[in-house]
């Protein structure tokens, strides 16, 4: 594929406007608190947050990781749409009670809410402690999958001219940059232009793979000829573990916690009520979407390898350059999409990374400047531990989601739960979260990704709900100082 | 109203999945697709408007005026 000096320029230009954005938002600052950097003093209206939460959800895992994994495992992966809708769903438990704590009590980061609702047990300093680690793990993981996503799209872009481990560095740099300079106010609105680039360069990507390919009917049946288990009804394995990628997809996503504080970052309960609505379609334009782009790519590259197939998003776009000229430009501007969305979900999780090592596990305290550039040190510690693993990447894109759901999803209890059922005490919430990590770990460890079709990390959940619930019946807390409406 | 369209996301989850279908068979087109994906894309689309209904519909208590 020959993209050369055109490729180079559009990434040019791109990262220019990166750059000019932060130093708006930089600009549009009220104070230096972090609830002006991580949160943008919450004054994220409907469009914004839509379009933010959108291009946080949908990352470089959507964009090279499903079209791989649509192109290992067949139709079965029309799962994925499912599943990233589940997580809108999942948020009917968590948003109505959440959001109004949050708002009047100031939260900052997840660990505020687990300092509210267990203040005053003696466990809550570790439960807040152990939780914020999981979440900082995963996190650095999610971080990880970004890096190595952006380093396969910048060498494609510029066909070689920057290599894998140069677009890893490079672009990690330009992220921390306009995010340290920025904070929220500048990942929002790049987010914002970045979900527009991506939904365009999705359609027209599908569009042209549909024309060329004859339509749909004619593209199923070229794939059931070569490769007749990627269409034939999927095996009672298969089928469990769509229902267990839903559960552990839609459960640990909302925890997010990016995405938490996007919830905290809303400017009204109805801009965020409106955004949620809208996000329901998201995976119908987007997952489905790329589901269909990596099937298409069957015909086209016969036995690509497991790691391999995760390049099947930048071989597509390669193929449409070689159309001529117009559809060089299209290409590109698809790539620059994917690069958009894959850096838009770093830097969202590099912001809470910062926010959460700081707040949550150093106990800064969050009304405080000082926190805010503590935070953004820590966080440009860990992206640069991240970018270093990301330059021999070797687990998939899709393997590596799995390992951060399964580590995010035993924090379910302590928001889920919590939110819900009075008697949870820290305590039990404590255990519960240590055994169904042990167990999550354990299987990761051993190399037993699945039981049966069901993810260990779900098997771990359920034996963390068992541990939390049955300790608090055993041992109730004891409530000092916490606020009963929240209980 | 807004718990039973969440009943209805989901049972259409459940149904988006192909338990009704002998594992290993070979689907027929369905809209160019095998009929089993075209079943779940169709769950899913129903599930979305639901879904989008029932947030439309969420009382977030406490709710500061815009």
């Amino acid at each position: 594929m020959t993209f050369g000096a055109l490729g180079l320029v559009a990434l040019g230009i791109y990262l220019g406007f990166l750059v000019v954005v932060s130093e708006v938002a930089r600009r549009a600052r009220l104070d230096q608190t972090p609830a002006d950097h991580f949160l943008a003093a919450r004054h994220l209206g409907t469009f914004v947050l839509l379009l933010t939460l959108y291009a946080t959800a949908y990352s470089g895992n959507s964009l090279l990781g499903y079209p791989g994994e649509a192109y290992r495992r067949g139709f079965s992966w029309i799962m994925a749409t499912g599943f990233m809708m589940s997580i809108v769903v999942v948020f009917h438990a968590l948003v109505p009670r959440l959001r109004p704590i949050a708002i009047r009590e100031r939260f900052v980061t997840p660990g505020d809410w687990i300092r509210h609702r267990f203040g005053g047990e003696a466990a809550e300093g570790m439960l807040r402690k152990v939780i914020g680690a999981l979440m900082v793990l995963a996190l650095a993981n999610f971080l990880l999958a970004q890096l190595v996503a952006m380093g396969h799209v910048a060498r494609e872009v510029t066909s070689g001219a920057i290599p894998f481990a140069a677009g890893v560095v490079g672009l990690a740099a330009v992220i921390l940059f306009y995010e340290t300079r920025g904070g929220m106010r500048a990942v929002a609105w790049t987010d914002a232009a970045q979900g527009i680039l991506m939904l365009v360069g999705l359609a027209v990507l599908l569009g042209w793979l549909l024309a060329d390919g004859g339509g749909f009917a004619a593209t199923t049946l070229r794939i059931a000829e070569m490769r007749p288990d990627a269409v034939a009804v999927p095996d009672t394995v298969e089928r469990t573990n769509w229902a267990s990628t839903i559960v552990l997809l839609g459960l640990a996503s909302v925890l997010y916690p990016q995405a938490i504080q996007r919830v905290f970052a809303a400017r009204s309960a109805g801009s965020l009520r409106r955004a949620l609505a809208l996000m329901s379609f998201m995976p119908l334009t987007t997952t489905l979407v790329v589901t269909l782009i990596g099937l298409a790519a069957i015909p086209r590259f016969e036995a690509l390898g497991v790691v391999e197939a995760d390049t099947v998003m930048p071989r597509l776009l390669g193929a449409l350059a070689e159309e001529g000229p117009g559809a060089r430009a299209m290409a590109i501007a698809v790539f620059i999409g994917a690069l958009a969305a894959i850096m838009s979900t770093a830097d969202s999780v590099l912001l809470s990374l910062g926010s959460l090592i700081a707040v949550d596990l150093f106990d800064r305290p969050s009304g405080d400047p000082a926190t805010t550039r503590f935070g953004k040190r820590a966080a440009a510690f860990v992206m640069a531990g991240a970018a270093v693993l990301a330059l021999a990447p070797r687990l998939t894109l899709w393997r590596l989601i799995e390992l951060k759901m399964e580590l995010l999803i035993q924090c379910v209890p302590a928001f889920l739960l919590a939110l819900h059922w009075r008697r949870l005490g820290a305590a039990g919430c404590l255990a519960g979260a240590v055994v169904g990590t042990a167990i999550a770990a354990a299987g990761t460890l051993f190399g037993m990704k699945r039981l049966g079709g069901v993810h260990v990390g779900v098997i771990g959940l359920a034996a963390n709900l068992a541990v939390a619930v049955l300790w608090s019946w055993w041992r109730p807390p004891v409530q000092a100082g916490a606020d009963a409406s929240a209980r | 109203m807004r718990r039973l369209l969440l009943i209805g996301v989901a049972v259409l989850y459940v149904l988006s999945i192909p338990w009704y279908r002998t594992g290993g068979a070979e689907p027929e087109l369905w809209l160019g697709l095998p009929d089993w994906v075209t079943v779940a894309i169709a769950c899913y689309v129903g599930a979305a408007v639901l879904n989008a209904a029932a947030w439309l519909l969420t009382d977030i208590p406490g709710e500061d005026p815009e």
